[in-house]
């Protein structure tokens, strides 16, 4: 079937329009993603690639020292993502919930949940670090005043906090995401189904159960994959209160750490290591990627037609 | 709206044009005017005293000297991926020993002789040895100062707790820790929060207990290893010290360990030479001596660990060569290294500096009878993965009392035994 003249200009145009935006994906994304899966399979020194060196970028990455830190940093990224559905997720959508049945003051209240999603996440980190100042931070001394001076800790220093410290942080910083994401899914299910409901007698308690939640699905399968991606990518808020080490003692490790430090070294480390940071780059693309994807299918099968 | 096809054709036409002409121009352009100098470095906290010093390298020869400091945790992945992207600075800070040494054998550095930096010829064999290549013996780097590490103190605060001798034995300084903590004075102003001090830490009371040069020289060849029980006992040695930190010792960061010292409010502080300037910044009237670390037990001999702390280096792709070589040879002339010292507490390598602050002064006389080699920096850094990168979060895990001295003996030997020749097979 021929287009019409028009629709031609129109599909001409359309690819015009298209092809800033697929030129920055290409150069900045798809080209690197593919040079950094063919690095895995090269010998490296420094940032010279040498001779053809097949899986041994692999075979390193899971022999001592790095198999320990990947397995380590791996259990992290795992445990982070089920705190941050568990928590986050959950506060999030108690927040929807609470700003839709909100009749006035609704606007205030998103913006104030909101507000910390635009923070700088670098003055977030420093300002965290100031509260959790373990001499000198509020958030110690209110212990202390309290009179449980056994709670106050180095929260950010001690192995058994500072991973929690962080998701905590990490919770605080994003649950107005979440919480705007379902507000949205929320004020999109018709009132008519609610009304109905009530009507009907049934309670709120049983309202939100068989009617909102899952007329929410949509919803969850955003904030689940993204969390997923943001959890096995995460690196921003590690770095800024842990380093690139994941200190204290590589309690606060991620897989995105391991890879900065891997492939752009460190004060000691001596010489980078760009053929297992590639490798580990290889890994956690094909975690987040078939991750995401099996995610997204699964979660879609649930999600129910208004 | 509708856009007509001309038009359309046109501003495609000009987008390509602008394309094509803008990229080979940009792309020519010098980075920077010939008679303006980048200068990067790690040293954040130097960076009043060296715009200074660019001050005065200007009025003398007219070139600026733009001068920027990055963290040091970060300075070697800021400065790899800058030279290895084809730009990076002029002049820059180089890492001692292998800290760098894929770069300098990649080619990112000039390599440097002594017809363009004549200093060069004053300086000991050892000290020039800090900043040559590994694989390519060149000298990439101008040797600027030698580290040492040991045992600082505040007189007025031991004074204060009736300590009234200095303690010469690991047993009797222990015991000196206790007295003033029962005095309620912070005893060591160190902590664990930041893991490569620990490693500084360990470097200034490991050696009397491993044997310090002579086992230095034995892991080196391949006959001793990092298991050794002596090797073992100078971590054990750190772990001891934890009981006499600050409290919540994992949360205190480097600064804050270094301003309790400075802010007389801990009596001791582990560290090397290059704090002193810190501890002045922060309180300029600091009353600050130094000793050497206490010896394992009476008799053994007592050691002061020390390298070269780093170099200067050029990029080999500087389009300013002659000015960055001017440059070093200023970063190499007396005027320079005697400011250095002065301000920065530095041990400068140029042998005609007077230092004037008596503890730094008892630093670099000790160092002729009791000098050793910082073990892991001097001599195990060349490989991947180093002994450092094993050795500072097992110090963190060993004072938190999740791992032993022993486990980390096993697992630094482990790492070294995987990429140095000599200890190949060994455990």
């Amino acid at each position: 079937m021929k287009l019409s003249g028009i629709k031609r200009e129109q599909r001409k145009f359309r690819w015009l329009l298209l092809s800033p935006g697929l030129l920055i994906i290409i150069i900045f994304t798809s080209i690197p993603a593919l040079t950094t899966l063919s690095y895995a399979f090269f010998e490296w020194k420094g940032f010279v690639r040498g001779s053809w060196a097949g899986f041994e970028n692999f075979n390193r990455l899971f022999s001592f020292p790095f198999r320990d830190q990947f397995l380590m940093a791996f259990r992290h990224n795992t445990l982070v993502f089920i705190a941050i559905m568990v928590l986050q997720t959950s506060f999030g959508l108690l927040i929807a919930y609470a700003l839709f049945n909100l009749t006035r003051g609704q606007r205030f209240f998103r913006t104030v949940t909101f507000l910390p999603v635009i923070f700088s996440l670098v003055i977030v980190g420093y300002m965290w670090q100031i509260l959790l100042d373990p001499y000198y931070g509020p958030i110690n001394l209110i212990v202390n005043e309290l009179g449980q001076p056994t709670w106050a800790r180095a929260w950010l220093g001690d192995t058994a906090t500072a991973l929690p410290t962080l998701v905590f942080i990490n919770l605080w910083r994003w649950v107005g995401f979440p919480a705007i994401i379902f507000l949205a899914g929320l004020n999109a299910i018709s009132t008519d189904y609610i009304e109905a409901a009530r009507i009907d007698g049934a309670s709120e308690g049983k309202i939100f159960r068989k009617i909102l939640f899952p007329l929410l699905a949509p919803s969850m399968t955003i904030i689940t994959v993204l969390t997923f991606i943001g959890a096995f990518e995460w690196f921003d808020l590690p770095y800024i209160l842990g380093g690139s080490n994941g200190s204290p003692a590589g309690a606060t490790d991620t897989l995105a750490l391991m890879f900065y430090r891997l492939s752009f070294g460190s004060v000691d480390s001596g010489a980078n290591e760009v053929g297992v940071g590639s490798a580990l780059g290889v890994i956690i693309f094909t975690v987040v990627g078939v991750g995401a994807a099996v995610g997204t299918k699964l979660l879609r099968r649930r999600e129910v037609e208004m | 709206m509708k856009i007509s096809q001309r038009r359309k054709r046109g501003l495609v036409a000009v987008a390509v044009a602008a394309s094509v002409i803008a990229g080979p121009v940009i792309a020519s352009m010098p980075a920077q005017a010939a008679t303006e100098l980048t200068f990067w470095s790690w040293r954040t906290e130097d960076k009043a005293f060296y715009e200074d010093q660019m001050a005065i390298f200007k009025e003398k020869t007219g070139i600026t000297v733009k001068f920027t400091p990055y963290v040091n945790t970060e300075y070697n992945a800021i400065l790899s991926t800058a030279l290895t992207a084809g730009s990076g600075p002029d002049v820059m800070q180089i890492r001692p020993y292998g800290g760098m040494s894929t770069l300098s054998d990649a080619g990112n550095f000039l390599a440097l002789t002594t017809k363009d930096v004549p200093a060069l010829a004053k300086m000991s064999p050892g000290t020039l040895a800090g900043v040559q290549g590994y694989t390519v013996k060149k000298q990439f780097g101008l040797p600027y100062a030698t580290s040492v590490i040991g045992v600082m103190y505040n007189p007025d605060l031991l004074k204060q707790a009736g300590v009234r001798a200095l303690p010469s034995t690991y047993e009797s300084f222990v015991r000196v820790l206790a007295q003033i903590k029962s005095k309620g004075i912070i005893p060591l102003g160190n902590a664990t929060g930041n893991a490569p001090s620990l490693e500084q830490m360990w470097a200034a009371v490991g050696p009397t207990f491993y044997g310090g040069t002579p086992f230095f020289n034995d892991v080196v060849k391949g006959t001793r290893t990092f298991t050794d029980k002596n090797f073992v006992a100078s971590l054990q040695a750190v772990k001891d010290l934890v009981p006499y930190m600050p409290a919540n010792p994992a949360g205190v960061d480097y600064n804050t360990a270094r301003g309790l010292f400075a802010n007389e409010k801990a009596a001791f502080y582990i560290g090397g030479n290059y704090e002193i300037s810190y501890f002045r910044s922060l309180n300029p009237s600091l009353n600050v001596a130094w000793m050497p670390a206490p010896a394992a037990a009476p008799g053994a001999k007592r050691y002061v660990t020390t390298w070269a702390d780093g170099g200067f280096g050029i990029n080999a792709k500087t389009k300013a060569k002659p000015e960055a070589i001017k440059l070093l040879n200023f970063l190499a002339s007396k005027e320079f290294n005697q400011a250095a010292a002065d301000q920065l507490g530095w041990i400068p390598t140029a042998p005609y500096i007077k230092i004037t602050d008596p503890a730094i002064s008892k630093m670099q006389k000790s160092l002729a009878s009791q000098g050793t080699p910082f073990l892991t920096v001097v001599g195990f850094r060349f490989g991947t993965p180093t002994s450092s990168v094993i050795m500072q979060p097992g110090f963190q895990k060993l004072t938190a009392g999740t791992t032993t001295a022993a486990e980390l003996a096993k697992d630094v030997q482990a790492a070294v035994s995987s990429w140095y020749a000599p200890q190949k097979g060994k455990s």
